[in-house]
């Protein structure tokens, strides 16, 4: 029976592995930037979340379109007049760049906001489904849920409607889809708009389950990092499927070996995936070729 | 090397040497700071640079050979000078076996391969309790003597890994190897096409560029005299590297050197002016650096410093 709890707490932990992975993956796949502040962005969510719990009440699932708005627009901006500015750079300039705007944003986060763990903790907090001998919190029930809903949503935005067309033709040619009618600076900074809100969104989600502080943003970004290796790039559905592993294998591991492996599990998975398939699990071949 | 250039250099290595006896400990104890990241940016220049292979975690040679030389000093009770070559060899071994598998990916999968390998190295170190000291980190033996004999031990140790890692990297830039490794740079297929064994020379490179770090790391916990896996694991001395290096000029001998002289010198100044706003300001240097002098400022201010130059660099990579 405990198999089960694991794998079930494993499996809601992944899911919001997965909506961190899900802009960070989407980012990487189309723009070719692997953004190194992405779990900065999501900790902006997190307090912007934190402050409105701490001075409105704010119910925290209600601030998710707030920190989505709010971080969509931050990431439109900084693609717009930052990061369209070395997207045909080097890669390592672009790793530098991102990484450079972690460093700014984790030290300016811990100058205002305190290095303080903080946590949001609405009344029914405490409250769980039991199932016989399995506990399920209903806040991670809802997390859970949400975080599949979004990725669901995602998937048909991208499929369906003419910006999420724009977005995959964009990162398929770039060429082609300038012929057509796109204009790429505007894509390029749409699709980091998304992936930025979608950290909003996770960091929201973030504040419910875990306390967070500035320094917790280096971890976030390495989970996004290794569930979109993991489920391949710029895939939604790779991102989902590389997140539940994700998660599954981190408490599946942390029960088995000992919490103190963890990473180290995470990271050689990660690696080793690397070297056998470098596209991931799911990826296909013409999603973020390598490109120099 | 032209004449004025061996000049210069030999004038800059004399004002080095004679420095510790004119300054004080304070600039002492910078300027071995800076040493330590010339170290690394050079000999990390040696694979990022001539190959264009971004190695991000090349730091973790650096914690390796801290740790080597921690081990040895304390479990072993080897002299500190003694456990100096087991440092670069542990970079060398440590290269050589992750470059077969991971030196076949190209890009950022073999960037993030080589953080992958950092944070799993530091994970293992930090669990290996009875060697290592674990979390609890690695006191070393004490170096005996006056404070001011120490200081200036450190500062000369110091001095000369990174003339071992400049001399590393000339004497490469100049034998075969060297351009080998350009070449592999410029057009890996192409360069394989020509007859050059591009796997062994990458691991190669990967290997002596490793020694350096490696050695620059068992130096720096002999200084510290206190290692945890935080403090020699440090994922910003990667980016401090990467800046180092791009500033000064990626692929050439001394660029990495005066990147590092001139960024370390900036950040020393802003860290005693400003300490609140310290890391903000490192930041948005490297953000600053990347958009307007990707190219490092010798090539970019060749013929003199203009605004014009920084603008013509910011247009060459938008989109």
């Amino acid at each position: 029976m405990i198999i089960l709890q694991i794998l079930i707490n494993g499996l809601l932990l992944g899911a919001f592995y997965a909506l961190i992975g899900i802009g960070f993956s989407l980012v990487w796949g189309v723009t070719n930037i692997i953004n190194l502040s992405h779990g900065a962005i999501a900790l902006l969510g997190a307090y912007l979340t934190f402050f409105l719990f701490q001075t409105f009440r704010l119910d925290p699932f209600l601030s998710i379109p707030v920190s989505f708005i709010a971080m969509f627009s931050f990431g439109y901006l900084l693609q717009r007049y930052l990061m369209n500015f070395v997207v045909k750079a080097q890669i390592f300039m672009l790793l530098i760049l991102t990484f450079g705007l972690e460093i700014f944003l984790v030290n300016f986060m811990t100058t205002f906001f305190s290095a303080d763990f903080r946590s949001v903790t609405p009344s029914y907090a405490g409250n769980s489904l039991v199932l016989g001998s399995i506990v399920i919190p209903y806040i991670r029930l809802a997390v859970f849920s949400i975080c599949v809903i979004i990725a669901v949503a995602m998937a048909l935005f991208l499929d369906k409607t003419w910006p999420g067309k724009a977005i995959k033709a964009t990162s398929l040619d770039i060429e082609a889809s300038m012929m057509s009618g796109i204009n790429p600076a505007k894509i390029y900074a749409l699709t980091f708009a998304l992936g930025s809100g979608l950290a909003g969104v996770s960091g929201t989600l973030l504040t419910l389950t875990q306390a967070f502080s500035p320094s917790i943003a280096g971890g976030l970004t390495l989970r996004a990092f290794i569930v979109s290796i993991l489920g391949g790039l710029g895939r939604i559905e790779g991102a989902l499927i590389g997140g539940l592993l994700l998660g599954v294998l981190e408490t599946f591991s942390s029960y088995l070996i000992g919490e103190s492996y963890k990473n180290a599990i995470a990271f050689g998975l990660m690696v080793l995936v690397l070297i056998v398939k470098p596209s991931g699990l799911m990826g296909r071949k013409y999603y973020a070729e390598v490109k120099h | 090397m032209k004449k004025k250039n061996v000049i210069s250099f030999a004038l800059f290595i004399i004002t080095l040497a004679v420095l510790p006896h004119l300054v004080s400990g304070y600039w002492q104890r910078v300027l071995t700071q800076t040493f330590l990241f010339a170290s690394i940016a050079v000999g990390s220049n040696i694979i990022i640079g001539y190959t264009g292979y971004p190695a991000f975690g090349n730091i973790a040679f650096f914690g390796v050979g801290a740790y080597v030389t921690g081990v040895l000093t304390t479990k072993y009770n080897m002299a500190f000078v003694a456990t100096l070559p087991f440092c670069a060899l542990s970079g060398i071994v440590l290269a050589i076996l992750l470059g077969i598998p991971i030196l076949r990916l190209k890009g950022h999968y073999f960037a993030i391969a080589t953080v992958g390998v950092m944070e799993t190295i530091k994970e293992l170190i930090d669990n290996m309790t009875e060697l290592t000291g674990g979390g609890l980190g690695l006191t070393l033996p004490i170096m005996q003597g006056e404070p001011e004999h120490i200081y200036r031990f450190f500062y000369y140790a110091m001095l000369l890994c990174m003339l071992f890692a400049l001399l590393l990297s000339y004497v490469i830039s100049k034998v075969k190897l060297g351009y080998a490794l350009r070449a592999i740079r410029v057009d890996e297929d192409a360069a394989s096409v020509m007859g050059i064994n591009t796997p062994l020379y990458k691991t190669f490179a990967w290997a002596l560029s490793a020694s350096a770090v490696g050695i620059a790391g068992g130096i720096y916990a002999y200084w510290l005299s206190y290692i945890d896996p935080h403090t020699v694991f440090v994922g910003t001395y990667s980016v401090k590297m990467f800046a180092m290096i791009l500033l000064g000029g990626a692929g050439t001998v001394m660029g990495p050197l005066l990147g590092a002289f001139t960024l370390e010198l900036i950040s020393e100044l802003i860290w005693s002016k400003f300490i609140a706003i310290h890391g903000m300001v490192l930041g948005l240097l490297i953000i600053f650096i990347i958009l307007f002098i990707p190219k490092g400022m010798f090539e970019t201010f060749k013929g003199g410093f203009s605004f014009r130059k920084l603008l013509t660099n910011l247009r060459e990579n938008s989109l």
